[in-house]
């Protein structure tokens, strides 16, 4: 089963730290050089099935005291959450390599 | 604009704005101060409508699969509620919604039905409001109509098929070429009638009907410009006609109906015409132009004074009034059988409620809002109707299949009832408005639950004297609206059976009929048929087994020519002076009424005396005696015919017989066989023996006389009767099913009612059983709770009904029911 783009570019996001919401969104815009600005909808819709999923977690206040802005809600990966994106991308990976190996990537090379 | 966006997080389910809409509204506040207006609304509006209804499905999702899990965990409940809803939706849909959307609803097979008018004739004086036309009228219209397109004829005929081998004797009309045209129909196969053949002595044509061509072609195309031999006459087959033309029924053969103003009379009403009304034209307007046609007809031939012109919707010709009120009772009863469904579910669910109030009180401590808990609960109740529909649904097309197959043809004017995707969405609507109308009241009862209260008290569940009067309160108006249904049916049931013990004014037993139509080239109405008749009866006699054998133009229930026309007396009689009564006319043998076991009250039967050149004569039924000549012996007077003075002198005055409908008595006059036929005749053959026993004789007694001569519709008397009282029968069957039904659910919402305030009282009853009570004992006091219940439903229902009674007394139940 494919991850949904947004769920992974999350995931992505949050890979090397803890993050809130906006900076998730611009995390993700920067990466994709502005192609992909998550909306609210899109981006808080995804966060509230990876909670309830187990791939990311919330962090309390105790935990997001200190941060640079403490009253945003931050996420953190969990385990589960990298073993996720990990399959993801090597399904990914396996995808780009059968499709370099036609013609459709000829052309292109 | 940041103010407009937290207005619209309005869109997300309460309980995601609630948690993530703070957030949200701050992001796109961080993202205002730095991306270009246009763009970044145009971004936001797009996400909020692609997640918003989103973030819906999936609360609702999680509503469907917690109801599931609680449907499961309670098998008997959910066995309860579906089993009610499924009961009412198969009863709804079933019986009532597809009969109706057969007859009321589906447009008639035609162009533009609602353009398409009956014209007819009446004549208030003899109160006829409803007649046939006549061809000189017929005329006169078309010259002068404004507001119609066209008016086209049609007439009834029989025809004897020959030359095909077996002979057949076949129904059929006679229409004017343009009937096609004006109804929007198309031959199935060949060409329709042209105008030119509406003239006398055109080359005959005939187009055959759907049926006729599959029965006896096999659908054959080579079938159009084949010759074939009707009523004695060689005819080319031009066409075949699809079904939707067998308007006024008897759709084998259709001729062209040749008009010829020369030999026909204006007080001949014999003809059906039909008209399409212009565009933008109302009926109201046509009616007002055709008053005033008949009024200048009227002036123009005195025989027309009194006749007038009533046009009627199509819909209202073929849609008798008494089938409307018929099915308008049925659907008295489905309302009932809905409310009692919905009083039922409404029921289990409360007492249902009563036990779920602590795992609400729960999720309501946890967080969960108001309205959250009563989606929640009708997201239940929903998915329960919806389980139930579905298979009520299923049963419904069963019960249709088996209401065809019980169904006699030609009872509804329709060719078949089915269940088609209206009638799916119409079931489909009804158990999605019963689910949340049922589950309404309940849920708001259930999601009131105060949490503390609820949370203290653990032990017994609140709202136990209240609630327990309100169910059983519920549960005894169900009981009353099924006793009120079961009264009804019972109404009619008797009304039904009071039927088959009616005075029919002749004895059916025994009697054997069929049909002849002797090809009239061959046996001219006035000249060879009455002969041919007389050597008939008399071969038929002879035969062994046979105690009696008449001919009659028509005979009761039969299929023959019904034929009714205003009377006078000629000389002093009990009525005003020319005052006219219209009569039912028929022609028969002698020996008839003997044959019949109609009695001879005065005065003699015909003879074969009565030739042409005697002095013409009439036998009259006695409610016809009575209503020309009162008290006054009727033996020696006259009567003439509106539409002639010659003067038919009485000779005898037979019994009054039932002859069109069970439950009307019509006067009569009968004229003798031996002057005139009439084209199409009833034989009718008392037997000593069981009547089909005697037909293979009877078949080739009539072959003896003429090989090429069909016997048409065989039937004993007792199967015309038994199909002249079906249409009572189906009502009362119907509305006692649907009674069956009520009283089924009533008993499942009793039993809920009971089991759930056993289970609420387990520990009662284990108090009093350990000190001391009888197993008896108990049962005798729960006994006695259902019964108390039952009591005030029964009596409830019983008061409502004698209350109704007494309203409907004025209304036969039969007259309610009937149709003709």
């Amino acid at each position: 089963m494919a991850l949904p783009a947004a769920v992974l570019h999350i995931l992505i996001a949050l890979a090397d730290g803890d993050s809130h919401g906006y900076a998730i969104m611009q995390e993700v815009a920067a990466r994709t050089d502005g192609a992909l600005r998550l909306g609210p909808g899109t981006l808080y819709g995804s966060l509230k099935r990876m909670l309830h999923d187990g791939l990311i977690e919330e962090l309390d206040e105790r935990q997001g005291a200190g941060r640079d802005d403490a009253r945003r809600r931050y996420y953190r990966i969990t385990p589960r959450g990298r073993k996720t994106a990990r399959a993801e991308i090597a399904r990914l990976a396996k995808l780009v390599r059968q499709a370099r190996a036609t013609t459709l990537a000829v052309k292109h090379s | 604009m940041h103010r407009l966006y937290r207005a619209l997080l309005r869109l997300y389910p309460a309980e995601f704005r609630d948690e993530y809409g703070r957030e949200m509204a701050q992001m796109v506040r961080d993202r205002i101060a730095r991306e270009p207006r246009a763009r970044l609304w145009i971004d936001l509006l797009r996400d909020l409508l692609r997640t918003a209804p989103k973030e819906h499905a999936h609360v609702l999702l999680n509503d469907v699969r917690y109801a599931v899990r609680l449907i499961r965990r309670a098998p008997m409940f959910t066995a309860a509620v579906v089993g009610t809803v499924a009961l009412a939706i198969a009863a709804n849909t079933a019986i009532f919604f597809s009969v109706v959307n057969a007859v009321l609803l589906r447009p008639l097979p035609f162009a533009e039905p609602g353009r398409l008018i009956q014209v007819a004739e009446k004549n208030d004086a003899l109160g006829l409001p409803n007649f046939g036309a006549s061809v000189l009228n017929l005329l006169s219209w078309r010259e002068r109509a404004r507001s119609v397109d066209a008016l086209s004829a049609i007439g009834f005929s029989s025809f004897t098929l020959s030359g095909l081998g077996e002979p057949e004797q076949l129904s059929g009309n006679r229409v004017s070429p343009s009937l096609m045209p004006l109804l929007g129909l198309a031959p199935v196969a060949g060409r329709a009638f042209t105008p030119d053949e509406e003239r006398p002595g055109a080359p005959p044509v005939a187009m055959i009907g759907e049926g006729l061509w599959a029965r006896r072609f096999g659908r054959d195309p080579a079938v159009v410009g084949r010759a074939v031999t009707l009523n004695g006459l060689p005819v080319t087959i031009v066409g075949v006609a699809p079904r939707a033309l067998n308007l006024i029924s008897g759709g084998d053969v259709y001729v062209p109906l040749t008009i010829d103003p020369s030999k026909e009379i204006r007080l001949n009403h014999v003809i059906f015409v039909a008209g399409r009304l212009k565009p933008r034209v109302t009926i109201q307007q046509a009616q007002a132009e055709f008053d005033t046609i008949a009024q200048a007809v009227a002036a123009a031939y005195p025989e027309m004074r009194d006749w007038g012109v009533h046009l009627l919707t199509f819909f209202d010709t073929f849609v008798s009034a008494q089938l409307k009120t018929g099915l308008l009772v049925l659907l008295g009863a489905v309302a009932f059988v809905l409310l009692i469904a919905c009083a039922n579910i409404a029921n289990l669910l409360l007492s249902r409620s009563a036990s779920r109030q602590k795992e609400i009180a729960v999720r309501v401590a946890m967080g969960a809002t108001q309205s959250r808990v009563l989606r929640q609960l009708l997201v239940e109740s929903v998915a329960l109707s919806a389980i139930g529909g579905a298979i009520g649904i299923v049963a419904a097309v069963w019960a249709v299949r088996a209401i065809n197959a019980s169904l006699p043809p030609n009872l509804l004017p329709v060719p078949a009832v089915r269940v088609d995707a209206v009638v799916l969405s119409f079931a489909a609507g009804l158990t999605l408005l019963a689910g949340l109308i049922f589950g309404i009241a309940p849920a708001c009862y259930t999601a009131k639950t105060d949490v503390h209260d609820m949370l203290k008290h653990t032990a017994r569940p609140a709202g136990g004297g209240s609630g327990a009067r309100v169910r059983s309160a519920l549960a005894a108006a169900e009981l009353a609206l099924a006793t009120l249904l079961l009264v009804g049916a019972g109404l009619l049931l008797e009304s039904f059976l009071n039927l088959q013990r009616v005075r029919l004014g002749f004895e059916p037993r025994g009697l054997l009929t069929f049909q002849l139509a002797p090809p009239t080239s061959r046996y001219p109405l006035t000249d060879k048929a009455p002969g041919f008749y007389r050597a008939l009866l008399e071969s038929l006699r002879a035969a062994p087994g046979v105690r009696g054998a008449a001919v009659s133009s028509g005979i009761p229930f039969g299929q023959g020519n019904y034929t009714t026309s205003p009377l006078q007396a000629s000389g002093p009689s009990a009525l005003p002076a020319d005052a006219a009564v219209p009569i039912d006319w028929r022609i028969v043998s002698p020996g008839y009424f003997k044959t019949m076991s109609i009695p001879l009250l005065r005065g003699r039967d015909f003879s074969d005396a009565e030739g042409a050149g005697a002095p013409a004569v009439a036998i009259v039924s006695q409610a016809t005696a009575r209503k020309f000549f009162g008290d006054m012996d009727p033996i020696g007077r006259s009567l003439h015919r509106a539409a002639d003075a010659r003067p038919f002198a009485i000779v005898g005055v037979v019994g009054d017989v039932r002859s069109t409908t069970l439950n009307q008595e019509s006067p009569a006059i009968y004229y003798p066989l031996s002057t005139r036929a009439w084209p199409l005749m009833d034989v009718v053959v008392r037997a000593d023996v069981p009547p089909e026993t005697l037909l293979p004789a009877l078949r080739q007694k009539v072959h003896e006389i003429d090989g090429e001569l069909p016997l048409a519709t065989v039937r004993t008397m007792d199967e015309w009767l038994s199909a002249s009282a079906a249409q009572p029968r189906l009502s009362a069957t119907l509305l006692g099913a649907f009674a069956a039904v009520a009283v089924l659910i009533a008993a499942i919402g009793i039993y809920g009612v009971i089991a759930y305030s056993v289970n609420q009282r387990t520990r009662e009853i284990g108090l009093r059983m350990a000190l001391g009570a009888r197993p008896g004992g108990v049962m005798r006091l729960i006994v006695k709770e259902g019964m108390i219940v039952a009591a005030a439903g029964i009596g409830a229902g019983l008061a409502a009904a004698s209350l109704l009674g007494r309203g409907a007394a004025r209304l036969d139940p039969m007259d309610a029911l009937r149709c003709d």
